[in-house]
C-alpha cells in the first residue's frame, strides 16, 4: 500500500470515530435530557402503531399512551375493588331505583385551551359517544340515557331508561374531551383536554411532543416537563431504543421480546393488573362443522394452552378457559382450568361427531407478530386430534372487515379485552361476546336471556347470574379462550411512579426520570 | 427533440390513465377498508358504515374513481383518511427522509466502494487481497436487516455512542443529524459498496493488464499519475453501469432499513397505507411511482436519441 494511500484510509477512519464519538453525542443529548431526581425531564416512549385518534372515545390499543396523558375521565376503578375513584367527579349520587347519576364536578379544572370544564362539556361529550359515527365498546350504555340535565357548571343528572349494572364503565371509559373541538380531535388536527400534558406537535405516522400542563388541577403536578411518542413499528427495534437509553419506556413489546428484559436489572417488565389481553378462537358458529357445540368443545380440548403460553407468549399470563380477568366479579378460580389438554379426549369427541378428517380454515392476522406461533400450535394441535386445519394469514384490516361481518368461513384468532371492568361489558360491548351480534354469528335466546339478566340488573351483578353465563360460555364454546395475557410496559431502572388506568391507559402524574 | 417529446406524450397520458384506473381497481377489490381500521376493534356495522359515508366510500365506485382523478388533475391529492394529513405534505415529508437516506448511502457506498475496489487491484499481498475479497463477498451476501440488527446491537445497545433510530434533527442540526442518518445509510449502503468495489477492482486488473497501460510503465510514467489518468478512467465506465442498477435495488432495500431503524421514510408510508387500506394514500404513491417510472422511460429515450443518430431517425 502506498504511503498516500495509507494516509488517506487513516484519515478516513479518523474522521468517522470522530464523527461518531468525538463530536456531541445524539445519545448522550438524549440522557442529558432525562433530568433531576424528581422534576424535570423528557420521558421518550416508543410504541408499536401510531395513534388513532378517531377512536379516541374506545378503548384501542395504539390510543393507551396518549388517553390519559392528554386527557382526563370522570372517575377511574380501584385496581382490586372495581370501585369507582374520583377524577374530574368528586363525588356521585345513585338513586334508589338505580337509574339517576349525579356527579359533581371538580372545581378548577380548565381545559388545555384555558376554558374552564363545565357540566354542559359533560353532557356534550356524552352526545357525542351516541353519534352514529363515534366507535366506542361503551356506545350501548350511553344509548341507554334517557335524561341529562346540568345543575349549574358543576353537577350533571344523567339519567337511564333502566337500571344498568356497567354505568361507570361508561364514565371509565369516556375521555372528557372539549365538544367545540371533537371533530378537529377525530382527525388529529386539534387535542385539547384537562390531562397532565399538552400536544405540543403531532406528526402522523410519527409520533407526539407533549409539554406539561403548568394549569393541571393536581398540584405540583405532573414531575416531568414532557413526554415523547415515537412509533416504532418493530418489536426488536422497540427493545434496542429501550436498551440503547434513546427511550425509557416500551409499551407492548412482542412477549418473546419482553421476556428478554425481565432479568436485566437495567430495566423492568411491568405487567399490566388488568390483565385483559386474552387471546382466543372464535368459531363461525354456522359453518356446517363448526356448528355442532361437540366439535368445539373438542377443539379446546385438543390446543395446548400451556405450550402457547411458554413458547408463544415467553410465560406471559395464565392459561384460561374464560374470558375474565381476577378483577372481574364472574371470575371463577375453579373454572378457569376446565379446558385442560386432552388430545385423547378431543379425537374421541370428534370421531362421535363424525369431524374427524375434515378440513377447518384458521383465520388470523398475520401482521401481529405471536398470531403466528399462536396458529402453527394450533394447527399443529388440531392435527395431533384428526382434523385437517388450513392456516389463512390475512393483514389486519382484511382481518378486521371479515370478522365484523362474520366473513370467515372455519375459525379465527385473535384476542379480546374488557374481562376486566363489570361482566355486562364484555358481554354486551366486546365484539366476541356481544349477544345482540358477535364475531361468531352466534345468536341464541338462552345467550341473550342471560346476558341481558347480567346487563340490566342495578347495582351489583348477582353471582348467581354470573355463574350461569360461565357455564354457558364453557358449555356453548363459540368462543374458546386460551391464555389471559396482560399489556406490558418495559421500562429503564430511572423511570419512578409509573401508573396506569383499569384500562391500561398510562397515568403519568407521579412520574419521574431519576439520575 | 423537442417534437420527438410532444409524440411520446399521448402514450405516456395513456399509461397513466390505465395505470390509475388499475390501481383504483386493485385496491377496491382486496377485502378490507380504512372505515374497518377507522371504527377500531369492537365498533358495530352500524358505526363502520357510518364511517365508510362520512368518507364517500358509499358511492358507486366510478364516483370515487373521478373523484379521486379530479383531485389528481387539479392538484389535489387530498387528506389520508388514516393520518388525517394533506397527502402532499405525507409525501413530500417522507420523500425528504428516504433521499437523505438514499443520498447518505449512495455516497458512502461510492467512497468505500471505490478505496476498497482500488486496494483490491493495487495491493499485492495475497492475505490482504483474500482478506478484501472475504470482506465485500460478506457485504453483498448479508442482507441489510441482519447488518441492520447488528450495527444497532453494537453501536446503540453495547457502545451506546449512535441513536438506534429515528431521523433526529434532519439538516437543522447537522452535527446530531449525521449520527443518526450514519448507521441507517451503512446498513443500506454495504451492498451497494460491496459490489462497486468487486466491479471496480475487476475493471481495474482488466484495464492494468491492456498494452497501452504497460507501455505507460515502459515510458516512466508515475504510479500515481498512472492510476489517476489512465487505470481509473478507463475502468470506471462498467461500474458507474452497475451503480446505476444498484441505487434502484438499494431504493427497494430502503424499505427494510427504515423499518429497522424507524426512518420515516416513503417505504414506511407505503407499507402504513397498504396495511390501513387507507386507499388515497396508496393510489397517489402507485400512481406517482408509475409516473416518475414514465418520465425516467422518456428521459432515457431522449438521453438515446440524443446520444445516438441511428435512433433518433429510426424513429422519425
Amino acid at each position: 500500500m502506498s504511503h498516500h494511500l495509507r494516509r488517506a484510509v487513516a484519515a478516513t477512519g479518523l474522521a468517522a470515530i470522530l464523527v461518531t464519538t468525538g463530536c456531541t453525542s445524539a445519545v448522550s443529548r438524549q440522557d442529558d435530557a432525562g433530568g433531576g431526581p424528581s422534576r424535570g425531564g423528557t420521558l421518550h416512549i416508543v410504541q408499536g402503531a401510531d395513534v388513532q385518534p378517531a377512536t379516541l372515545m374506545s378503548q384501542n390499543n395504539p390510543n393507551f399512551s396518549l388517553d390519559r396523558l392528554v386527557f382526563n375521565f370522570l372517575i377511574q376503578y380501584d385496581h382490586k375493588t372495581l370501585a369507582p375513584q374520583p377524577e374530574l367527579a368528586t363525588s356521585w349520587q345513585v338513586s334508589p331505583d338505580g337509574k339517576s347519576y349525579t356527579f359533581t364536578l371538580r372545581r378548577g379544572v380548565t381545559f388545555h385551551d384555558g376554558r374552564a370544564l363545565t357540566a354542559a362539556d359533560v353532557i356534550a361529550d356524552l352526545k357525542i359517544i351516541q353519534r352514529p359515527e363515534v366507535a366506542s365498546q361503551v356506545k350501548g350504555i350511553a344509548k341507554q340515557i334517557a335524561t341529562m340535565t346540568a345543575r349549574g357548571d358543576d353537577q350533571v343528572v344523567i339519567t337511564f331508561k333502566t337500571a344498568l349494572s356497567n354505568v361507570f364503565d361508561l364514565f371509565l371509559m369516556m375521555p372528557i374531551i372539549d365538544p367545540a373541538t371533537a371533530d378537529q380531535l377525530f382527525t388529529g388536527k386539534k387535542f385539547n383536554g384537562t390531562g397532565p400534558f399538552v400536544v405540543q406537535k403531532y406528526t402522523p405516522g410519527q409520533g407526539f411532543q407533549l409539554a406539561r400542563n403548568p394549569k393541571y388541577w393536581q398540584k405540583d403536578r405532573p414531575y416531568l416537563d414532557g413526554v415523547d411518542i415515537s412509533v416504532v413499528r418493530d418489536s426488536q427495534s422497540m427493545l434496542s431504543s429501550l436498551k440503547s437509553g434513546q427511550s425509557q419506556l416500551a409499551l407492548d413489546l412482542a412477549p418473546l421480546d419482553a421476556s428478554t428484559v425481565k432479568n436485566d436489572p437495567a430495566y423492568q417488565l411491568v405487567e399490566s393488573d388488568a390483565h385483559d389481553s386474552v387471546s382466543y378462537v372464535g368459531y363461525n358458529v354456522t359453518v356446517p362443522l363448526l356448528s355442532d357445540k361437540k366439535v368445539r368443545q373438542a377443539i379446546s380440548y385438543a390446543i395446548d394452552r400451556d405450550r402457547i403460553l411458554s413458547q408463544v407468549l415467553g410465560g406471559l399470563g395464565t392459561t384460561t378457559s374464560l374470558p375474565w380477568a381476577p378483577s372481574s366479579p364472574a371470575y371463577d378460580e375453579s373454572k378457569r382450568t376446565f379446558y385442560r389438554y386432552d388430545v385423547a379426549k378431543a379425537t374421541s369427541m370428534l370421531r362421535q361427531a363424525g369431524a374427524t378428517g375434515k378440513s377447518v380454515n384458521v383465520y388470523y392476522d398475520s401482521g401481529f407478530g405471536p398470531n403466528n406461533g399462536l396458529a402453527e400450535i394450533i394447527q399443529f394441535d388440531l392435527a395431533a386430534a384428526g382434523l385437517k386445519p388450513q392456516l389463512q394469514p390475512l393483514q389486519a384490516s382484511d382481518f378486521l372487515s371479515r370478522l365484523r361481518s362474520g366473513g370467515f368461513d372455519g375459525m379465527f384468532l385473535t384476542g379480546h379485552g374488557f374481562g376486566q371492568l363489570n361482566p355486562a361489558t364484555l358481554l354486551g360491548g366486546a365484539f366476541p361476546f356481544n349477544f345482540a351480534k358477535n364475531a361468531s354469528s352466534f345468536d341464541n335466546p338462552q345467550y341473550q336471556t342471560l346476558a341481558q339478566k347480567v346487563w340490566f340488573a342495578g347495582g351489583k351483578p348477582d353471582p348467581a347470574a354470573l355463574g350461569e353465563v360461565n357455564d354457558f360460555l364453557l358449555d356453548q364454546q363459540f368462543v374458546s379462550d386460551l391464555v389471559t395475557g396482560s399489556h406490558t410496559f418495559a421500562i429503564s431502572s430511572r423511570l419512578k411512579g409509573l401508573s396506569w388506568t383499569m384500562l391500561d391507559y398510562l397515568d403519568l402524574d407521579d412520574a419521574y426520570l431519576s439520575q | 427533440m423537442v417534437r420527438y417529446v410532444l409524440r411520446r406524450l399521448p402514450s405516456a397520458v395513456i399509461v397513466l390513465f390505465l395505470a390509475s384506473i388499475a390501481i383504483f381497481l386493485l385496491l377496491r377489490l382486496s377485502s378490507g377498508d380504512p372505515a374497518s381500521v377507522l371504527a377500531g376493534p369492537d365498533a358495530g356495522a352500524d358505526t363502520v358504515a357510518a364511517i365508510r359515508a362520512g368518507l364517500g366510500l358509499d358511492r358507486p365506485l366510478p364516483v370515487q374513481y373521478l373523484i379521486w382523478l379530479r383531485g389528481i388533475l387539479t392538484g389535489d391529492l387530498g387528506d389520508s383518511y388514516i393520518l388525517h394529513a394533506p397527502i402532499a405534505q405525507l409525501i413530500g415529508d417522507s420523500l425528504v427522509n428516504t433521499l437523505e437516506l438514499a443520498t447518505g448511502a449512495i455516497l458512502l457506498a461510492i467512497a468505500g466502494g471505490s478505496v476498497l475496489g482500488y486496494l483490491m487491484a493495487t495491493v499485492r499481498s495475497r492475505t490482504v487481497q483474500n482478506l478484501l475479497g472475504a470482506v465485500t463477498a460478506l457485504g453483498v451476501a448479508v442482507p441489510t436487516y441482519v447488518t441492520g440488527v447488528l450495527l444497532v446491537l453494537v453501536f446503540a445497545v453495547t457502545y451506546r455512542v449512535l441513536p438506534s433510530g429515528g431521523v433526529g434533527p434532519g439538516l437543522s442540526d447537522f452535527q446530531i443529524g449525521v449520527q443518526y442518518l450514519l448507521m441507517p445509510a451503512i446498513a443500506l449502503s454495504l451492498p451497494t459498496g460491496a459490489t462497486i468495489a468487486r466491479f471496480l477492482a475487476a475493471s481495474m486488473r482488466q484495464t492494468l493488464d491492456q498494452d497501452f497501460i504497460q507501455a505507460g510503465v515502459a515510458k516512466g510514467l508515475r504510479h500515481r499519475r498512472l492510476m489517476a489518468a489512465h487505470v481509473v478512467p478507463n475502468a470506471l465506465p462498467p461500474v458507474t453501469t452497475v451503480l446505476g442498477i444498484q441505487i434502484g435495488q438499494l431504493l427497494g432495500g430502503a424499505i427494510i432499513v427504515e423499518t429497522i431503524f424507524a426512518w420515516p421514510g416513503v417505504g414506511q408510508l407505503l407499507l402504513q397505507a397498504v396495511t390501513g387500506r387507507d386507499y388515497l394514500l396508496t393510489q397517489d404513491l402507485l400512481l406517482i411511482a408509475v409516473a416518475v417510472f414514465v418520465v425516467v422511460q422518456i428521459v432515457t429515450d431522449v438521453v438515446d436519441a440524443a446520444i445516438d443518430p441511428r435512433i433518433r431517425l429510426e424513429r422519425a
